[in-house]
């Protein structure tokens, strides 16, 4: 057996845990319902003011809607079990006493956690646009889906990794996975702050910068709004009142979100391959 | 091929500032079944987790069929079979899942890993199990699942950290079988255990480990002398007048003897099977001698006295 197929039996077997832990099912079925609910319940409402160009475009909001929120929490659950849970069963110990090295066992659970991931996403993406033809008609702009998809995945890494590196480094999966809500809620809060701060330096007359610089490199700023600018890049003529598409700076926060990930990597498998593998936890 | 599969040289070990174990040094040939024994806390289970890579050496290091097992885990472990102590399997997974997932691990073919499962869960006795999810498995059958599991590969070593603990006689006494069986066939065992009576029935070498030291490491036959200091005779005489007993102890060989009731333990001054010259003394005496036995050592008095030894030290 070569490193690829090593890899390969892991990310199979994660796969595996998760379908018989039955993990993703329940992840696909809130995944489902969160992207059918809000076009229920805007079809019951019935609300006049969407034009048909708007219609036309409900599918970016099922697809874009649960991004910067759900698709975060979701990263967070699969990435905050993946490594901590063997650990904290005793699993650990029989998987990596078989032909395999550390790093091919790390990087099999990372693939198969972030396939799993992506899955998830797909199951969104694919939901939002259908739930859009299901209950406004006809959808234009589709051609763009494709990419967003792909931006929402990219934009997912972060959390994710984050989130794995905590499971690796913790060995708690709780733990990790309180760790990683901690580090969104606090981006979160301070990223509102640093708005806040801004907004009045700007009523005083003198705007201060520093404050929007910071905020860009928090882990949410990136991570929530990547998807979001590539959409506004693509379709900027859109107009839809329930889709309020916001532009920025691509390239700098795709480079956020691939400098947290190298970054949780690296500690992660320096973690894994400098350190003794922790018994079972009592 | 070198005929020592299990080569553990200097391994040193330390939490933090406490000294697991200490140059600890043991070899383990080809068709040998090694007892791994010693107290809670003795640095058994370290050192087995080392020998997997499980854990990392301060210093030495372990060879299993030549390759070491820190620097080429993916060659030292294809020939390695590991079932641990009171092993959390993925109770999620049902038995013929976890055989077939291990059974990629060692790059086995569908076809041959098929056919693999079914035999292992005939040999393990689950054959009636396999679909079923382990989670709903008896203790003892997680046991028996756990020797599977370690025999997917057909391994030239087998290391188990207390095999038979959870399982009722009938299955001790089949795994007891089972363990002579793949020693016959040339397979390596390593047991940890701490079931002396059932070391010194299953194994042909047993090594001692107290404190992170390695206190002896030889044949089953070797660690009796070397730890024997004088043999004992027990006598059960209906009577035991002060007489007899004086006149046994008169006798140049006696160091001592112990009464119990109407049994005498007679301790020796030699290694030698005095049951001649004793019963001879209590005829003279005209007692009544009910049973007499030279009482061999047991690995268990080898071990308390090797311990014994150790702390000493």
């Amino acid at each position: 057996m070569n490193t690829l197929q090593r890899v390969g039996v892991i990310v199979g077997y994660e796969w595996k845990r998760a379908l018989a832990k039955k993990k993703i099912l329940a992840l696909v079925t809130l995944a489902i319902v969160i992207q059918v609910l809000p076009f229920a319940i805007f079809t019951q409402v019935s609300p006049g003011f969407l034009t048909e160009e708007a219609k036309a475009t409900m599918w970016i909001f099922g697809v874009l809607g649960g991004q910067s929120l759900f698709i975060q929490l979701v990263a967070i659950i699969i990435a905050g079990g993946s490594m901590a849970e063997e650990y904290e069963h005793g699993t650990a110990d029989i998987l990596l006493s078989k032909p395999i090295k550390r790093l091919e066992y790390l990087s099999g659970k990372f693939l198969g956690g972030f396939l799993l991931l992506i899955a998830i996403e797909a199951v969104m993406v694919v939901t939002g646009v259908l739930m859009g033809f299901a209950f406004f008609g006809p959808q234009n702009q589709l051609q763009f889906a494709p990419v967003i998809f792909v931006a929402i995945a990219y934009s997912s890494l972060l959390f994710f990794s984050l989130t794995f590196m905590f499971s690796e480094a913790m060995r708690r999966g709780t733990l990790a996975m309180l760790a990683a809500i901690g580090v969104f809620i606090t981006s979160q809060i301070v990223y509102s702050v640093l708005l806040v701060l801004y907004t009045l330096s700007q009523a005083a007359g003198h705007p201060v910068q520093f404050y929007l610089d910071v905020s860009k490199v928090l882990p949410t700023w990136s991570a929530g709004n990547l998807p979001m600018f590539i959409a506004s890049e693509l379709m900027p003529t859109l107009r839809n009142p329930l889709i309020a598409l916001v532009t920025g700076d691509i390239a700098l926060s795709a480079a956020v979100i691939a400098t947290y990930m190298v970054v949780s990597i690296a500690i992660a498998v320096i973690r894994q391959l400098k350190s003794d593998i922790t018994k079972k936890a009592d | 091929m070198p005929l020592e599969v299990i080569n553990v040289s200097n391994l040193t070990k330390f939490y933090g500032d406490f000294k697991a174990l200490d140059n600890v040094s043991f070899q383990v040939e080809k068709g040998w079944v090694y007892g791994y024994l010693g107290p809670n806390g003795a640095g058994k289970t370290t050192t087995i987790r080392t020998m997997l890579g499980l854990l990392k050496p301060d210093h030495g290091e372990v060879q299993i069929d030549g390759v070491n097992s820190t620097k080429n885990p993916t060659e030292a472990f294809q020939a390695l079979g590991y079932a641990p102590e009171l092993p959390t399997l993925q109770t999620f997974f049902t038995a013929k899942q976890l055989l077939d997932l291990m059974g990629k691990m060692f790059g086995m073919p569908s076809q041959v890993r098929k056919q693999r499962i079914e035999q292992l869960l005939n040999l393990v006795g689950l054959e009636e199990w396999g679909d079923k999810r382990i989670g709903k498995y008896s203790k003892g059958m997680v046991q028996r699942l756990s020797v599977a599991l370690a025999l997917i590969n057909d391994p030239v070593v087998l290391i188990m950290d207390e095999p038979t603990i959870g399982m009722d006689p009938e299955a001790t006494a089949h795994f007891r079988n089972l363990f002579a069986d793949l020693s016959k066939k040339g397979k390596t065992i390593f047991i940890s255990s701490h079931l002396l009576d059932e070391v010194q029935r299953v194994c042909t070498h047993v090594g001692m480990i107290n404190k992170g030291r390695m206190v002896f490491s030889g044949s089953i036959a070797e660690v009796l002398e070397a730890f024997t200091q004088r043999w004992i005779i027990e006598a059960e005489v209906q009577e035991p007048a002060s007489d007899v007993i004086s006149a046994l102890k008169r006798l140049d060989f006696v160091e001592d003897i112990v009464v119990e009731g109407n049994k005498l333990t007679i301790q020796l001054k030699e290694k030698k099977d005095f049951r001649g010259q004793i019963s001879t003394e209590i005829f003279k005496q005209k007692a009544v001698l009910l049973s007499l036995n030279l009482r061999k050592i047991t690995l268990e008095d080898a071990y308390l006295s090797a311990l014994k030894g150790s702390r000493a030290d």
